[in-house]
């Protein structure tokens, strides 16, 4: 059996910002045996223009990913948020429009990456140690998912971590995309109540499964002086492995 | 830099408001979170139940509706419709000049603020007194609710106390148990002394046309007590197929609403009193209002009108513990505010086209209400709407024709990552708004854009390996 | 009237019209709303009592008892529900005086009212009141104290039971505990616009 390929939709912040993000998602999947593709065509997955209400702009970014992703292969993407923008918003941007079945066909094979290590991969310890305190963002997007499962699985298998209890751990961080532009001051009271139970708890660093949650919430925090260490899940998978007993993971382990 | 017109009305609210309303949300959430936890091992699959039970009834509104109507009148009660407020304020007027009547007591009813019958009556020259403690106060100060539950939640009781003062209801007194018995003295004249009682419905059972209302005070049973005629204002999305449906509803709509098993009193009204009761209503009425309820079951955002107004949504919301229902500019607030208030303007959508923009789409709202409306899917319809109808954020969101002509094009996409590290080249006043929105709250992450690709393509590729056993 | 009648109908089968999945009425046994703890039988008045005394209802099952504890609480003023005041007088004890007459002139003058329930919820801790057994709509709701005199025999399990047997009375009334308001800063007050003491006297001779 050859290693399974899997396509990378690295998203559109990852492209921008934090592209140790998709590196890391790379060096995971590939421990794990995938041969990851990253087809050099892609952009965005269109969120952010659907979460604006402009759905014609929505369709066009929507609809370069259904051709850039077309295929048969799984598409794995280190963000709940544009995980489900594919399985779920890109249905309702389709929905009586020719390439309906097309949007359902993609959003069958794509996956959040914790959950795709998890459920699809059969994956749920992780080797390694790493002597961490994590207070864990369980991003929005989440919601109704097994996205937060298929991460703090992961997170509390790694000998060493902790993944310690926040106040309020279901509230939104606030950012909602341009939300946070168009509502800023709303945005930043929810942002900071977020800063401030997680600071409560002490933690050594901020994991979420999604770029844009840490972006705001480490961007507040630094901001007001307080700086937070973030770091996205791909990332803590691979420090784990790089940590030593770098074992690749047995199936149904 | 001002947002949106909710952010800066949020913005605008004294800091112990504001707390006031997010602190007292929260205790209704986690009162819901306790007792459905405490007293179901899946409230989400009763939700879903309750759901497809209310969307079956919306999929049927004809038939059910018919049912109800044949129902009632044949228990006694006289049935109207309005299409919209202005007739079923007329309904009302005109019943009471049928008896004459001059005084009226009202319990809490969502469908009579809509369309704004207290004041309606006022300037036909009838006394109408609201008898929810809230709503009581909310009339004395000429205010608007701002929670469909808990109308004063932005009230505290130093505020309350001197509305009652100078409305001659006793020298100052901020204790609660004071305010509580000077309301019970006083509306319980009120009750004794008018001649018609105004309710609304929190369902309607279809087999049996029972009205059932929902309440703790024991104010809308004093209003069917006291007086001799009983009108209800019913919207028509509230009916449910059968009584025995009601038990899934009734179960939840308390524990959504505060944590309770059942709200103190629930009433099941078929009709006026039984022959031999000597209290009560002779003569029953019912209006049921449409008011541009059948439009929107007309349209892609149905699913709203499942609403039980339980204001589970409000609770966890977190735009409107930091908003409070007043930004709202409505009836309705919170998230059930924010796609029913646009839909129910009819041609003045466009004026509230800014109330589904408010939302980080966070999705608690779907995961509390009791009958699992998507919500952020309707958000979403509406914020299309708003844009099909030319409507333009008052905020700094930018325009996302650009970005979709960028992301559409991959060789502009990476000419653009490319570029986009000369952005802190250039000056704060000529960058794009929504990034400089941004700054102010946010320390910027450095620009890294092409990096990833960069690395992905000079990297060796890994051995095929074989895969684990 | 009519016109409106029609046009609201016609609108509301033109809207759906156009509705291609119409939702069918989900199939769901009769329990299916029943919280946990009310799963096994067990003892309905026992069970009635606990969740009585959870809302802060009280029970009692010996007119003697309650009017010990009515006397405690100065209410020596009552209407009474003229089927019950040769029993309950007497029972009652001294110093007690029933009136059978509720009259609104003297509403505030009534410390307490005791009218026949139908029934009661064990699960919830309700009464069930309803015209046909309710003397007098305000003897029951406007005093401070408002018994409600339901026999053994007509406590039924859960809510679904109670729903079942909502019959042909044009007002039911499930009644869980004294009124309250929390609109004040949330803050829970007892003792609104109906009875602050909400007591349910279990006993035989309310058999309906």
């Amino acid at each position: 059996m050859t290693a399974p390929r899997v396509q990378l939709m690295a998203t559109c912040l990852c492209d921008a910002f934090f592209d140790d993000v998709a590196r890391a998602t790379v060096e995971v999947l590939e421990h794990l045996g995938c041969e990851v593709v990253f087809p050099e065509d892609q952009t965005c997955c269109g969120q952010p223009a659907f979460n604006s209400g402009d759905w014609p702009a929505a369709r066009a970014v929507a609809r370069h990913a259904l051709r850039v992703f077309d295929g048969a292969l799984p598409v794995v993407v280190p963000s709940g948020s544009c995980a489900r923008m594919v399985s779920h918003g890109a249905l309702l941007l389709f929905e009586g429009e020719g390439d309906a079945a097309q949007a359902g066909a993609l959003a069958g094979r794509t996956w959040e990456l914790g959950d795709f290590v998890v459920r699809h991969l059969g994956v749920s310890r992780w080797p390694g140690k790493l002597p961490l305190k994590v207070a864990f963002h369980r991003s929005c997007h989440s919601r109704g998912t097994a996205y937060a499962d298929g991460a703090l699985t992961l997170l509390r298998s790694i000998d060493g971590l902790e993944v310690l209890e926040i106040g309020e751990p279901d509230q939104c961080c606030g950012f909602g995309g341009t939300f946070s532009v168009g509502f800023p001051q709303i945005s930043r009271a929810i942002g900071t109540l977020k800063v401030e139970h997680v600071l409560a708890a002490a933690p050594d660093v901020l994991v979420s499964a999604d770029s844009s949650c840490l972006m705001h919430v480490g961007g507040l925090a630094e901001k007001t002086g307080r700086p937070l260490r973030t770091r996205h899940l791909a990332q803590v998978l691979r420090d784990a492995l790089q940590s030593g007993g770098a074992e690749r993971p047995e199936a149904g382990a | 830099m001002s947002g949106e017109p909710v952010d800066a009305f949020a913005a605008a609210q004294a800091e112990g408001r504001r707390n006031a309303v997010r602190l007292g949300a929260k205790a209704e959430y986690d009162k819901r979170l306790k007792t459905l936890g405490r007293d179901y091992a899946d409230p989400d699959s009763l939700r879903r139940l309750a759901g497809d039970i209310k969307q079956h009834t919306l999929d049927h509104l004809d038939v059910y509706l018919e049912r109800a109507v044949a129902q009632l009148e044949s228990h006694g009660a006289k049935v109207h419709f309005a299409a919209d407020g202005e007739a079923a304020c007329q309904a009302v007027l005109e019943i009471l000049a049928a008896r004459g009547a001059k005084r009226v007591v009202k319990t809490k009813s969502m469908a009579t603020e809509e369309v704004e019958l207290g004041a309606f009556l006022e300037r036909h020259g009838v006394e109408s007194v609201e008898t929810d403690l809230g709503e009581f106060v909310v009339q004395l100060d000429k205010d608007r609710p701002s929670h469909i539950v808990k109308p004063i939640m932005h009230r505290d009781r130093r505020e309350v106390a001197r509305t009652f003062e100078g409305h001659g209801l006793g020298a100052y007194d901020d204790t609660p148990e004071v305010i509580t018995r000077r309301a019970r003295q006083h509306l319980r004249r009120k009750y004794l002394e008018a001649d018609v009682g105004i309710s609304g419905a929190n369902f309607v059972s279809a087999e049996s046309g029972r009205l059932v209302l929902v309440t703790n005070e024991g104010n809308s049973r004093f209003c069917l007590a006291a007086t001799r005629c009983h009108i209800a204002v019913v919207g028509i999305e509230k009916l449910v197929p059968r009584d025995r449906d009601l038990a899934v509803f009734l179960n939840l709509l308390a524990r959504s609403a505060t944590g309770q098993t059942l709200s103190v009193y629930t009433e099941f009204i078929a009709g006026p009193r039984a022959a031999g009761q000597p209290d009560g209503p002779e003569e029953m009425h019912v209006i049921f209002l449409d008011n541009g309820r059948s439009e929107i079951l007309a349209g892609d955002c149905r699913e709203i009108l499942r609403c039980i107004r339980c204001g589970a949504c409000l609770n966890v919301c977190p735009v409107y513990r930091q908003a409070s229902g007043h930004a709202y500019r409505g009836v309705y607030s919170g998230p059930v505010g924010a796609v029913l208030t646009p839909l129910l303007a009819g041609e003045h959508f466009a004026d509230y086209a800014d109330l589904p923009r408010a939302s980080s789409l966070c999705g608690a709202c779907n995961e509390v209400c009791p009958v699992d409306i998507p919500l952020p899917d309707l958000l979403l319809r509406l914020r299309d709407r708003g844009k099909r109808a030319g409507v333009r954020p008052a905020g700094a969101a930018p325009s996302m024709a650009s970005f979709a002509r960028l992301a559409s094009r991959p060789a502009s996409w990476r000419r653009a990552l490319a570029a986009g590290k000369l952005l802190r080249l250039v000056p704060s006043f000529l960058r794009p708004r929504a990034l400089r929105v941004w700054e102010q709250n946010h320390a910027l992450p450095s620009w890294r854009g092409g990096a990833f690709r960069a690395w992905m393509k000079t990297r060796a590729r890994p051995e095929t390996k074989t895969a684990p056993p | 009237m009519s016109d409106a009648r029609r046009l609201i109908f016609d609108r509301v089968k033109a809207a759906l019209a156009g509705v291609a999945d119409k939702r069918p009425l989900p199939d769901y046994p009769p329990d299916a709303a029943r919280t946990r703890g009310a799963q096994s039988p067990g003892d309905p008045i026992g069970r009635f009592t606990e969740r009585l005394e959870a809302v802060r209802g009280r029970a009692f099952t010996e007119p003697g008892a309650l009017g010990a504890w009515l006397r405690q609480q100065g209410a020596t003023r009552g209407y009474c529900d003229p089927a019950l005041a040769d029993w309950l007088g007497p029972a009652l004890g001294p110093g007690i005086a029933l009136a059978t007459v509720f009259e609104r002139a003297r509403v505030d003058d009534f410390q307490f009212g005791v009218t026949r329930a139908r029934g009661a919820i064990a699960e919830t801790g309700s009464l069930i009141l309803d015209d046909a057994t309710t003397a007098s709509r305000l003897g029951a709701l406007a005093p401070w104290i408002h018994v409600a005199l339901v026999a053994p025999g007509d406590v039924l399990p859960d809510v679904a039971a109670a729903l079942a047997a909502l019959g042909d009375d044009p007002n039911v009334i499930f009644c869980t505990g004294p009124s309250k308001t929390a609109d004040v800063e949330g803050i829970l007050i007892e003792g609104v616009h109906g009875p602050g003491e909400q007591v349910a006297l279990i006993h035989p001779f309310g058999r309906t």
